[in-house]
This record gives structure tokens, sequence and C-alpha cells, in this order.
């Protein structure tokens, strides 16, 4: 591992430790996998700035529906160009030592596409349209699908969830952890 | 300005400025009260612009707390329980000028035309007592109180972002977060009540005021706190370069040391931790199968991965299964000498337990080993360890060692059923939690669907798709299945009785079918039965000790396959008829075995008497029965495990060729395969269920099954990785998964339970082998040491057990069953009240937004009307 050591010095992996759910270990991983992202930009500055696509060529990113809402919300520019310090975050939200407050925290800020603190009618259908990718539901059902997680979720009857009626609904959905997380 | 001016020199971090800023004000307040009370000579002019100044100010103050960024912002520097309030207001001062002063200024001038003399008067007592200040401070402070009505909009929405609990949000995010839940939780209620504790009424952290409430005590951590929330850091969501800062400010804080007992306590802590980064580390590298499990996690979701940690699981508990029985067991068994009696000469009944075991010994005289031995489990593997015959029944004694191997045997498989037992209770009761919360109606169906829907380790565009596919299709079940409910009230008469007609039907016919499957089987082995009596080639009877077990493993993969095409035509839904199926395919083997035992049963148990023969002439049963047993489930095992291969590898790899070079749709058709959980559950339960089942007369069966299953393992993953598609008709869910499988097991470990009670309680141990022969029954032996224990232990279980004790304890359990059945009752009722409060007060939580924000509209209009007739100076400021 010496070769790969120094882009880091051990105070530097000392804080990312300190500073994330990952050990040094695991951050240098995590630096491996970035690099591949992009070898010869990271490989000159190691905490290169990449734009989003590049990002997105993560596996686990490609596929996913809500890439680029992960990218933006991670990305400290906050428009989905990530350095390797947001990548760093990124990961450590979604490893498995992450506690599940910390994931719904995220996962609320990924789903609330407006950006007004709150789960509105629209962010869930627009959730529900990522989900189920190419295929569509009609309208109907999709009203009745979102009426029905209304129904559900939505204690104090304000026609959208708030962070805490969503994070009361994670806590009682016992997936919710399994599925948040993206392997190193 | 005053202060500001202090302040200006000293270039200390901003926690001190603000710290100094605390004391300037206390120190200070007449001239506070001097300046609120000079205000009122201020021109109207004057007075107007100032209110448009403020106005700017506060609603750029207010867009700051509301927009994204400054939540972040205002992360890093509210982070610290004790001094967010403090140093929040050190950082408005240097952001954006002097609103700290002027924002105080405008909350007293702004309404001015407005405010009654009372109140005014009041106002201008402020400045001497905090404590009758701090209500005041909390309504001005507000960013939607009275001081910025004109720079908000009139949207009842963007109140909303305006309001506490929002802030709280803010602030409680930024205050995580020890590991697990519920330390969240205390940690979040315990700063709320800080801050009311310190702060009178304040709970808003973002109030620039709260800056001058005198806050120190708190300020000076130790070193363990420092260390505590540095390891908070982690779980805040702001970017790496701010936690990094945070980071630093904590270390760069003076902080006490620790002393003495506390320190040594932290040292341990602290070292406790690095040991437990470290483990993680290790158990990460060791872990088995861990690549395997995240490469089908890619591809096909944690659901299915859950499947595979089940095989794992299984492989473990038999692993440790194992262990135990080789090292109280077979390790004795073979280690100490056996002391053989002599069947005497003198003694004039052969049919003695010493004769009969020499008869036994003597009987399969010591061949080659040959294939067919191996195959069938008899000859001299008959002979080994293996098997139960081959274990003494004496107590091995020489001069070190005194090793009861009987009582170790009962012993020793008592204690696994019981850990097995343990085992599976374990980890079924999260799962049987989660059912019960579902049972109540409490649990979110749909947004679990949504919010849970997507599994985030997916790496493969196949595996994407038809994660897509699978969720459109659960959504829209869920849909038809809200109309199906419907459909059901309304549903006419005729349709609901050839429905019900339907699966009556079916019902029969499956049990039809598994009453024609026992009897098929049972002539069957009558058939092999009658033949093996008869001198035939080797061959022929390999054949035949073949047939019933071949039998049951036909029956086992056909019968599954009609059950599947008959449950397709009950029209029930996806998790039903994936539960019906599981359980018909379950009964279906399980009634299979039962009958193969009993066959068993009827050769073993003709009513002889103990004293007539080593063994029943009549029926000709084997000599050691107990072996004969464990070969029947030892050759089902090996044929069963053939068969796996042999599906996996011949029929379902070229389905899987087939469909994918083939461009014919019927190919496609015929090739294309999901994996389908439960069928292999059942496989794999299926599997454990016949270990189980053999292992007290194959004590080695359980290490056998460890390799067995560690093989299943790779075969499973095979033919999930390259045979199948992940399923894109139904979503497993992990959780339920997880229980189920253990719900399926533990019906398994059950029947084998009652099958081993009915044998050790009822059947007689055969005369010539193993190490319960001469005994009534092999329980009899637990009664027997049982007996041998002292008196005063006896005594004690008598009496624990008596009826005096047994009944007051039923009575007291059933009282506090009925205490705890009260107590959820009346929680249920009281979730209904709160979730109707909860309704009621979000409608007037709406209600008075709109209300305020119609009165803006007024106020604003009416200010209009005021300037039209008497137009202002000077607009801007």
């Amino acid at each position: 591992m010496g070769q790969k050591c120094s882009q880091f010095t051990e105070e530097e992996l000392q804080d990312y430790q300190d500073l994330t759910y990952f050990t040094k270990k695991e951050v240098l991983q995590v630096h491996n996998k970035f690099k591949i992202l992009a070898p010869e930009k990271v490989g000159h500055n190691r905490n290169a700035k990449l734009p989003m696509n590049k990002v997105l060529q993560y596996p686990e990113l490609r596929v996913n529906p809500f890439g680029d809402r992960i990218c933006k919300i991670f990305s400290s520019s906050h428009d989905g160009d990530c350095t390797f310090e947001d990548f760093l975050d990124m990961m450590s939200v979604f490893c498995e030592a992450a506690p599940t407050a910390v994931k719904a925290e995220h996962a609320f800020r990924i789903f609330d596409f407006d950006g007004d603190d709150m789960l509105g009618i629209a962010d869930l259908r627009e959730v529900i349209d990522r989900l189920i990718g190419p295929h569509r539901l009609t309208d109907s059902e999709m009203a009745h699908l979102v009426q029905n997680i209304l129904a559900e979720a939505d204690l104090d009857d304000d026609g959208a969830l708030s962070f805490a009626e969503f994070e009361h609904v994670v806590d009682k959905s016992p997936d919710f952890s399994s599925v948040f997380k993206i392997h190193l | 300005m005053h202060i500001r001016s202090i302040l200006a020199p000293s270039t200390d971090p901003l926690d001190n400025l603000a710290v100094m800023a605390d004391k300037v004000f206390e120190l200070s307040p007449p001239h506070h009260q001097v300046q609120a009370l000079s205000a009122p000579d201020i021109t109207g002019d004057r007075l107007s612009r100032l209110e448009t100044h403020i106005a700017q100010l506060t609603a750029s103050v207010a867009a700051l707390q509301t927009s994204r960024q400054p939540r972040g912002r205002s992360d890093s520097h509210n982070f610290r329980a004790s001094g967010p309030l403090v140093t929040d207001a050190a950082t408005t001062d240097a952001t954006s000028g002097d609103t700290h002063a002027t924002d105080r200024i405008g909350a007293e001038w702004s309404p001015g035309s407005e405010m009654s003399g009372g109140e005014r008067k009041k106002r201008a007592a402020r400045g001497t007592g905090w404590e009758e200040a701090g209500g005041e401070f909390y309504q001005e402070s507000y960013p939607g109180a009275e001081l910025d009505l004109e720079a908000l909009p009139r949207d009842p929405h963007y109140f909303a972002t305006l309001l506490p609990s929002k802030q709280t949000r803010a602030a409680t995010t930024r205050k995580p977060s020890k590991v697990d839940n519920k330390a969240t939780y205390r940690r979040r209620t315990s700063t709320r009540q800080r801050n009311t504790n310190t702060m009178g009424q304040h709970t808003m952290p973002n109030d620039t005021h709260v800056a001058m409430m005198p806050d120190l005590s708190e300020n000076l951590a130790n070193e363990e706190t420092t260390w505590e929330e540095m390891m908070l850091i982690k779980a805040m969501p702001v970017t790496m370069a701010q936690k990094k800062e945070i980071k630093a400010k904590l270390l760069s804080a003076d902080t006490f040391r620790m002393q003495g007992m506390r320190r040594l306590k932290w040292r341990r802590r602290k070292l406790w931790e690095y040991l437990k980064v470290r483990w993680k580390e290790l158990h990460k590298k060791l872990e088995l199968w861990r690549g395997s499990f995240q490469n089908i996690e890619g591809r096909f979701g944690p659901a299915v991965t859950s499947f595979f940690v089940f095989i794992k699981w299984l492989m473990l508990l038999n692993l440790s299964t194992a262990i135990l029985i080789v090292c109280f067991v077979v390790l004795p068994a073979i280690l100490i000498d056996e002391r053989d009696e002599e069947c005497l000469p003198s003694n004039t009944t052969t049919t003695s337990i010493p004769c009969c075991s020499q008869l036994y010994s003597t009987n399969s005289s010591f061949t080659m080993p040959s294939i067919f031995e191996v195959l069938e489990g008899t000859g001299w593997l008959e002979r080994t360890h293996l098997f139960y015959g081959a274990y003494p029944y004496n107590v091995l004694q020489d001069e070190f060692v005194f090793y009861d191997l009987p009582v170790a045997y009962m012993a020793t498989f008592m204690v696994v059923f019981g850990l097995c037992f343990c085992a599976i209770l374990k980890g079924g009761s999260s799962g049987f939690k989660e059912r019960l919360i579902e049972a109540e109606g409490q649990y979110y169906k749909f947004c679990s669907l949504v919010f849970s829907g997507w599994d985030f380790c997916i790496h493969s565009d196949k595996g994407a798709s038809s994660k897509h596919k699978a969720l459109f299709m659960e959504m829209k079940e869920w849909i038809d299945e809200e109309r199906r409910e419907d459909d059901k009230k309304n549903r006419t008469r005729d349709e609901f009785c050839r429905m019900l007609l339907v699966r009556i039907s079916v019902n029969t016919l499956a049990k039809l079918i598994f009453v024609a499957a026992s009897s098929l089987l049972y002539f069957i082995i009558q058939l092999s039965q009658s033949e093996l009596q008869n001198d035939i080639s080797e061959e022929y009877r390999l054949l035949m000790e073949y047939t019933p077990s071949l039998c049951i493993v036909t029956l086992n993969i056909v019968v599954p396959n009609i059950l599947h095409y008959l449950v397709s035509l009950e029209g029930y839904s996806p998790i039903i008829t994936i539960r019906l199926t599981l359980v018909r395919n379950l009964v279906s083997r399980f009634s299979v075995i039962l009958v193969l035992l009993s066959s068993i049963y009827s050769q073993v148990n003709c009513g002889l008497g103990p004293d007539d023969a080593c063994v029943s002439r009549s029926c000709r049963s084997p000599l050691c029965w107990e072996t004969y047993a464990a070969q029947q489930i030892y050759k089902l095992i090996l044929l069963e495990t053939i068969t796996q291969i042999a599906i996996t590898f011949l029929i379902n790899f070229p389905r899987m060729l087939m469909a994918k070079h083939v461009r014919c749709k019927l190919a496609r058709f015929l090739g294309l395969q999901e994996f389908d959980i439960p069928k292999h559950l059942v496989d794999i339960v299926y599997l454990q269920f016949l270990i189980w089942l053999g292992s007290f007369f194959m004590p080695l069966l359980p290490a056998i099954g460890t390799l067995l299953i560690f093989f299943m393992f790779y075969l499973k993953k095979f033919s999930c990785l390259v045979n199948s598609l992940p399923s894109a008709t139904t979503v497993y869910r992990v959780s339920k998964s997880r229980s189920m499988y253990l719900l399926v097991l533990l019906s398994a470990f059950l029947s084998v339970i009652a099958l081993m009670g009915f044998t050790a309680m009822s059947i007689q141990p055969s005369k010539s082998c193993g190490p319960f022969r001469g005994l009534s029954t092999s329980w009899s032996l637990v009664e027997i040491t049982y007996g041998n224990f002292p008196a005063w232990f006896r005594n004690i279980v008598a009496v624990i057990t008596s009826s005096s004790v047994a009944f007051p304890s039923l009575i007291i359990l059933l009282l506090l069953f009925y205490y705890y059945y009260i107590l959820t009752r009346e929680n249920r009722q009281m979730v209904l009240v709160l979730k109707k409060q909860l309704v009621l007060e979000g409608h007037d939580k709406q209600f008075l937004l709109n209300r305020l924000s119609a009165f803006i509209k007024q106020h604003q209009e009416r200010h209009k009307a005021a300037r039209s007739i008497d137009p202002p100076p000077a607009n801007s400021a």
C-alpha cells in the first residue's frame, strides 16, 4: 500500500477517519475508486474536482435513478461536481456503519427535488417516476399512489411530508437502512 | 455599535468574541435602556427610512436562514451544544454588518405606529430584567414577526419555512447523533431541554439576541466531551471542509484536562473504540463470502442476498453443532478404549446384550470398501463412527478418565437441539417484531415501497432494469389490490361462488396429490423391501436400495411444479401465493418423509418382548435399526444433493443457454428463469431438515451437512448469477424474507423435535448396537441419570415443579399477560388520539398561517394607502 499512501499524509488520513464512518484503509479504498473514475486527473491532484458526468460513471450511481440528485446533494459547489472529499462524504453516508438518522437526513434531501424542505406532491411524483424508470403509470394511478403515501405518512394533513414525518416513516420501515447503502 | 468598537481590535476566534460581547452587554444595560428611551425622538422621515432599511436587512436574513446553503453554514457554527447561540450571534455580526444592532432597533421601532402605550412601557423596561424580557425576545426575534412584515411575500408556504419546528430540524440534524437512534433522540431532547433551561422560552437557535444571555458555564469542555463531540461531527450534513474546520476549532478550544479515575476511564473508552475499529477491519478481511454477497447484491438486490446470508448462517449453525458433537461424542468414543464384554459361552441365552453386540459386529465381515458401500452407507462404513451403531454403550473408564458416553451422547444432543432452537428464535425475533407492527396496521406499505424501493447497491444494468420493472409491477399490483378490495365488496354472488369453488377444488386437489404421492411412495417402499429380501445381484440391489429415495426425489421435483400451476389458478395476491406455495411444498415434502419414517418404524417395531431375541425374527428387522434409519436418511441426502447438482447444471444451465442464444419465442419462454427464492428456500430447508433428522443416529451428519451446505452455497450462487435473471415480478423485501426463512426453518425444526421425541420416548433401542442398548427407551437413560442426582437437587426440582409453585406462577404469568394486553390496548388508543390531535394541530397551523398572510396583506395595503397620501421623501437607504 506504500505507493498509494503517498497521496495522503498520516494526519489527513486521521482527519478523514475522525470525520467519516471509514477507517483509514477504507478511505484509501474510496480514493482508489475515485481515482478509477478519472485516473489522469486524480493522479495529478488527489482532490481534483470531477464533473458530474464523470462521477456518475461510478457503477452504483450510473444505474441509480437518483444519481444526479446524490451528486448535487453532496457536491460542495452544489452543481453536482464532486471533489474527492465530497465523494468521501457521499460514501461515508452510504456505508453500512452510518446510522439510520444520518441516512434519513440525506435521503430526504435527495428526494426533495424542489428544495423547499418538504416532500410535496410534485416531489413524490418525481420520485415514483424515477423509480419505475422507463415504465409509466397512468395519471390516475399515480394520483392514487401519491394519495396513499400521503394518507400513510402525512400526519398533520398538510399535503406534504415534512422531515419529521419522513424520518418517522423511515424509522418504521425495516428495510430502509439495508437498502440505502453502497458497498465499497 | 459601541460593542463593535470594543471588539474590533481583538483577533480572537468568533467564540471568544461572542463571549466578550455577552459580557459587554451584561455590563452596560443602562446604555441600552437609554437608547431605547431616546429613540422616540426620531422624526417620522428618519423613521421610515430606517424602516425600509430594516426591512431589507431582515429580508436578507430571512432568505439566508431559509435557503439551503446557510443551513450548512450555520451548521458549522451552531454545532457546539453549549455555544451555538453565542457563536451564531457573532457570525451574524460579522457577516451582515450591523444586522445585530439594527435588528433590535427594528424590532422595537418598526411597528411603532400600532404599538400601544402599555406595550411600549414594557419594552422600555426590558433592558433591566432578562427574565422578564425572555418572552418579548421570543416574539420579536422571529423573522416572521412584525419587524419584517413588508419584506415578506404573502404566500403562507413561505411562513411555514420560518416555523420553529423547521428551524429546530436544522438544529437537531446538526447536533446529532450517537451511533444508534435512541441515543440520537435522547441527545436531541436533551439539547432542546438545555436550550429551554438556559433561555427560558427560547427555542430558536438562530435567535441573535440569545447571544446576550450569560451562558459561560457550559462553554468549557473537558477532553472527553471534546472527543465525544468530535465523534459526532461525522453525522453532520456538511461538506468535508466545514467538518475539518469544526474539528480544528474543537481541538484549538480550551479544554479541561481530566484527572484521576475519570481520565483512566476515558482512556479505556478510547482504547475500546480503537480496538473496535481494528476488529471491524479484521472481520471485514476475514468474512466468508463477502465478495460473493456484494456481487449478488449488486445484481439482485439485498433480498436475494439475505437468502445467501441465511445459507451461510445455516452453515455456521451446522458447524457449531458439528464441533460440539465431535468434541463430546465422537472424539471420546474414538480416543478411549472400549471395554468389550465377552459373550460368555457359558451364558445359556444368546440374547444377552454382549452376545447381540457380538452378533452385530461379526455379522458383516470386513470387505474391501466399494463404491456401493459408500453410496449405501453399509459395510465398512457402517462400522465407522459415522453411524450410531459404532458407539459403545458402557462407561468409558481407565486410569485417568471417566467418561459416561451414553449420558454424554444424550446430553450433547439435548444441548445441540436447545442451541439450535435458541439460535432460530433469536434470529427470528426481530422479524417477529416487524410482523407485529404490520399486524397492528402501523406498517407504511406504500411509503416503504417508494422510499426504500430502490436498492442503492445495484450496479448492473440488468439488475437496474428489472428493479425498475419489479417496482412498477409492485405499484400496479398494490393499486389493483386496493381496487380489488373495493371489488370484493361489490363482487357479484356468481363470481364469489366461482372463486370459492375454484379455491376449494384446488385445495382438495392439492390434498389428493399429497395422499397420492404418499401412497405411491408407500407401495414403492414395500416393493423394494420385498425385493431386497431375495438374493439379488449387487447392481440390482443398489437400485432397489435407492428406489425409495429416488421416488422421494422425483416426487419432490414433480409435485412442486403441479402445485405451482395449481396456485396460479386460484387468483391470490403475490404475497399470499408465495406463502401458500411455500406451505404446500413443505407439507408435501414432510409428508413424504413421514411415510418413509413410518415404514421404517413398522419394520422395526414388531412388538416383541425384550428377552426374546436380538431382533424380532418375524419381520426381519435389521440388527441395528438406528443405523438402518440413518442409512436411509444418508441415502436421501446424497441423492438430494446429486439431484440439485443435476438440475442446476443439466437442466437449468442449458435452459439459460437456450434462452440466450436461440432467438425463438418458445425457447425464450422455456429458458428464461427468475431466481425464485421460495423454491430454493425449500431446497435448503429440506436439506437442513434431513440433517437434523439424521443427526441423532448419525452423529457426524452435521459435519457432513456443513460441507454440503458450503457446497450448496456455490451451487445456489451459480444458479442465481449464471442461470437466472432478477425477479421482475415480485419485490422481495429483506425484512420479510428474513423472517420467512426462519419461520420455515422453525417449522422444520419443530417437526424434527416431535419426531425425535417420539423416537426417544417410545421405541426400544436395538440390543446389539449403540450407546443405549439394553434400555427400554433411550429416554429412560435420562430418567436413570436424573435418579442419580443428589437428593437435594431432586427435592428442589420437585418443589419447583409441584403444583403449589407451578399454579401460582401460572396465575402470575396470566396476570402479567393480561396487564400487558391492557397496556397495548391503551397505547393503541393513545396513538389514535394523538394522531387525531396531530391532524388538528396541522389544521390549526394552516389556519393561522393563512390568517397571518391575510393580515400582512391588509397591513401592507394600509401602509401603501398611507404612503400615497404622504409620499416618502427618499426611497432608498
